[in-house]
């Protein structure tokens, strides 16, 4: 659907009464939807903000934030709903008309050129003076104008390179005040900077609170949220679910409403193993800043879960485990015997990673899907020249097995839906016989027949003796499929739990977010 | 060899690319062939043919290391200066009383280090293989005139003459059969060994070749190594041909051994192709060239004729693709 479409569909809803007089908000979302590849990521989405207050905007990874934040600065296209801003209908079509309009989002990447000094970013593509020459000096003034305004005390024409997480995020909330904004997203403020500069971040949004600016908060960061919130809009499955004052809340109030109803899961029927062996050992693992300490044991023939927020460092750690990323301190051990040598060597002892990005680290999109499954198998098929024939019929096998459509072994990857695609990436480690498998958001993008068919190829793995790690953001999917399920946070892991019958979502999400549960 | 399964191009039964490509051959042989009759002069004779392939093989033999390359989405722009650099330095150690085997063995040496330089800058000092091989390209051209103060050499032993003019079956020279020896075993390689299959992988997605297994530096490295060797070969075939080394010679062609392969079909980007059809795309330059001689078109022309080819081809080859889209 075009926008000039949702303007007139605006205009018919006008005359309808409204219970809260619009003008009262300074932006009003109203039942957006908006759907990809036929998958309805919004359902009647809703957003309000009054001037001067901050508005959590709170959800699961996948609960459709991003998408609504991604339609109200115009880089996405509503299907249905309407936006109002200071009670006016406004029909976004251009990130820059919206900005016009006084909207500023600040995403986690900033949106600033590195190489160009601060005065040049607040004020790029509105420069002062005429149609040669660019006014200079006026830029220079005005910018520390602005910078002064937000206690951003370094020299103008500092590039932005040059400057750290939190003062590039004063140059962008100095560029929204610029734009004379009324509404200033900010989308994980804090997840890259110092609690120290947390607090003075918390001091500037007061200060634009005070100048009527509406704020709209995300952040996963629950004590946070309580700190600066007023009111927060509770999102689920790209639904609105409710609209609280944060006063009257309390954090386990607001993890029950993202997590929502009791989801029926049927846990998988799996016999309890009899006397455990730990298969992969991991100690003390350190990486950059990305893996603090970790200790975990995966046991032979079981499913072990791993839940948290994107950013948790999930995949940092699988990648770690295989060798990709170096380790700077601790150990792995895959039966008894240090995991080193790098990836082909992990490959070689058995230990194999899924990524959960199919399209950039899965598959070779521009090769059959033939060579696809054979390129971590090339030795099965020969140690000097390879014997295509076997290669071809090994590869028929496995698009059998697990029903890879289309059924053909010459097809290009990237002609492929994404359920096929993950298929030939577990196919390619079905054949190297793999003991031990890393899913990596295994179901992620994928349809709920492809899903329910991965979990069964997934069964019968473990059935057979192997076993796996499922790092997974859907936390019905790991209480179906786990025996145990680690949580990690900010780098850690915060806690293991069995997966048993009084396990919940919230407790998993209260875990991730490292949140006191309220029971 | 009936399965495409392994071409690198995959897809249907018809492998439209190559299909353009042989029936642009083609199409250049029949324009060419009709042109010479009507000014009463013969194309396709063998003296001809011979000339074409004989012509082409230095070019052909070299653009097998530039589709190395470029079949791991980098470039190699010194192989042209590795030819000039090689005549004079095999040329010097000739003259100072080497045996001819040994200068050619030491050529081939000194090649294949200049690779690994490449390779090593690439692949483990992540500089861009546009900025590493463009200065490999001024230090050899650098050296080739240093090493002998920027005069050529002449007069060599008959014993040089014979690696590419030494007659094999009937008056076909040997250079003919080099080129054909290596374009059957790199054919093989690409498509039948590990580390064929692992070039394509890497061009294709290194992320993904890495989380297979592959040792993707190691793999880039070894093809800057491949493609040094071969133009230290090629440098050698000229100083053969030529029994003349000049510290100026073969510049310019490392952008005639980027042409023959990208008309072959093989993408800038990577991971797509066949090496076998980079001869083709040598061959078409060496006939355009040959057939433009026959008809005397001034050399000016010549040029300009193959830049058109090399842009055509191009546009032909991504019509589908513009199409699909």
């Amino acid at each position: 659907m075009t926008p000039s479409h949702s303007c007139r569909a605006t205009a018919r809803e006008d005359h309808r009464p409204h219970c809260v007089p619009t003008d009262s908000y300074i932006l009003e979302m109203r039942d957006i939807d908006k759907s990809f590849y036929g998958v309805q990521v919004l359902d009647k989405a809703r957003l309000r903000v009054r001037p001067g207050e901050a508005h959590v905007l709170l959800g699961e990874n996948g609960a459709g934030k991003s998408t609504l934040i991604k339609i109200l600065s115009g880089a996405y296209r509503r299907e249905g709903g309407d936006i109002f801003i200071d009670g006016k209908p406004f029909c976004v079509e251009t990130p820059k008309e919206t900005l016009e309009a006084g909207i500023s989002v600040i995403y986690q990447e900033f949106n600033l050129v590195p190489y160009l000094p601060i005065y040049e970013n607040i004020f790029l593509g509105k420069e002062f003076g005429g149609a040669m020459f660019i006014n200079k000096k006026r830029a220079i003034r005005e910018s520390m104008e602005y910078m002064e305004m937000i206690g951003l005390n370094v020299p103008p024409e500092t590039l932005i390179a040059d400057l750290s997480v939190a003062q590039k995020q004063l140059v962008e909330i100095a560029k929204a005040i610029s734009n004379d904004v009324k509404v200033l997203v900010l989308d994980e403020p804090t997840a890259a900077i110092t609690d120290k500069e947390t607090r003075m971040l918390f001091a500037k949004i007061n200060d634009l609170k005070s100048r009527g600016i509406g704020i709209v908060y995300i952040s996963h960061r629950m004590q946070e949220l309580f700190e600066i919130g007023d009111r927060c809009t509770v999102m689920r499955d790209g639904r609105f679910v409710d609209e609280v004052c944060l006063d009257a809340v309390t954090e386990g109030d607001l993890t029950r409403m993202m997590v929502g109803r009791e989801v029926k899961l049927v846990k998988s029927q799996r016999l309890k193993r009899a006397n455990p062996q730990p298969i992969l050992e991991v100690r003390g693992l350190c990486c950059r800043n990305q893996l603090h300490d970790i200790n975990l044991i995966l046991e032979k023939g079981e499913i072990l879960g791993i839940s948290g927020l994107v950013g948790a460092g999930r995949s940092e750690l699988a990648r770690c485990i295989i060798g990709d990323f170096k380790r700077d301190s601790g150990t792995v051990k895959y039966n008894g015997e240090e995991l080193v040598g790098g990836i082909h060597n992990s490959i070689a002892k058995g230990v194999v990673y899924l990524s959960e990005d199919r399209k950039d680290a899965g598959l070779v999109l521009v090769h059959s899907v033939a060579d696809n499954i054979a390129l971590p198998n090339l030795r099965r098929f020969g140690k000097v020249l390879l014997r295509k024939r076997s290669m071809v019929e090994t590869c028929r096998e496995y698009i059998k097995n697990l029903r890879i459509r289309p059924a053909d072994h010459r097809v290009e990857a990237k002609n492929l839906s994404g359920g096929n695609q993950q298929k030939v990436v577990i196919a390619k480690w079905l054949c190297s016989k793999a003991s031990v498998y890393i899913f990596d958001e295994p179901t992620r993008g994928i349809d709920v027949g492809a899903r329910d068919e991965i979990y069964g190829i997934m069964e019968r793995l473990v059935a057979e003796g192997a076993s796996i790690i499922m790092i997974s953001s859907d936390m019905v999917e790991l209480m179906k499929m786990c025996d145990r399920i680690a949580v990690m946070r900010e780098g850690r892991i915060a806690t293991v739990l069995d997966n048993d019958d009084e396990l919940t979502q919230e407790t998993l999400l209260s875990h991730a977010l490292g949140s006191q549960l309220v029971s | 060899m009936s399965s495409t399964a392994t071409n690198g191009r995959g897809g249907k039964s018809i492998n439209w690319s190559a299909l353009t490509l042989y029936i642009g051959a083609v199409a250049i042989i029949i324009v060419f062939t009709v042109l010479c009759r009507y000014f009463g002069r013969n194309f396709l004779t063998i003296t001809n043919i011979q000339n074409i392939i004989t012509q082409s093989s230095i070019i052909a033999v070299i653009a097998i290391g530039a589709s190395l390359v470029i079949l791991t989405g980098g470039i190699d722009l010194c192989v042209g200066s590795m030819v000039g650099f090689v005549g004079i330095f095999a040329g010097l150690l000739i003259k100072g009383g080497t045996p001819v085997w040994a200068a050619c063995i030491a050529s081939i040496a000194a090649g294949a280090l200049a690779g690994l330089v490449n390779g090593a800058l690439v692949s483990y000092g992540k500089v861009p293989a546009f900025i590493a091989t463009l200065g490999t390209m001024q230090i050899l051209r650098g050296l080739a005139l240093l090493i002998n103060l920027g005069k050529p050499i002449s007069r060599f032993p008959a014993e040089l003459g014979k690696i590419m003019n030494a007659k094999v079956v009937g008056s076909m020279p040997v250079s003919v059969i080099y080129v054909f020896a290596f374009y059957f075993i790199m054919i093989v390689v690409m498509s039948y060994t590990h580390f064929g299959r692992h070039i394509y992988a890497f061009g294709g997605n290194s992320n993904a070749a890495k989380l297979s297994g592959v040792r993707i530096k190691r793999i880039e490295m070894s093809a800057y190594v491949l493609s040094g060797i071969f133009a230290a070969f090629g440098g050698i075939m000229l100083l053969s041909r030529l029994s003349y080394a000049d510290p100026n010679a073969g510049s310019g062609y490392e952008m005639n051994a980027i042409a023959a392969t990208v008309i072959g079909g093989i993408s800038l980007s990577g991971g797509r192709g066949k090496i076998g059809n980079t001869l083709v795309g040598a061959l078409i330059l060496g006939s355009l060239t040959c057939g433009l001689q026959i008809l005397n078109v001034p050399t000016y022309y010549q040029t300009i004729l193959t830049g058109l080819v090399i842009i055509g081809a191009v546009y032909v080859d991504k019509s589908r693709e513009r199409k699909a889209e």
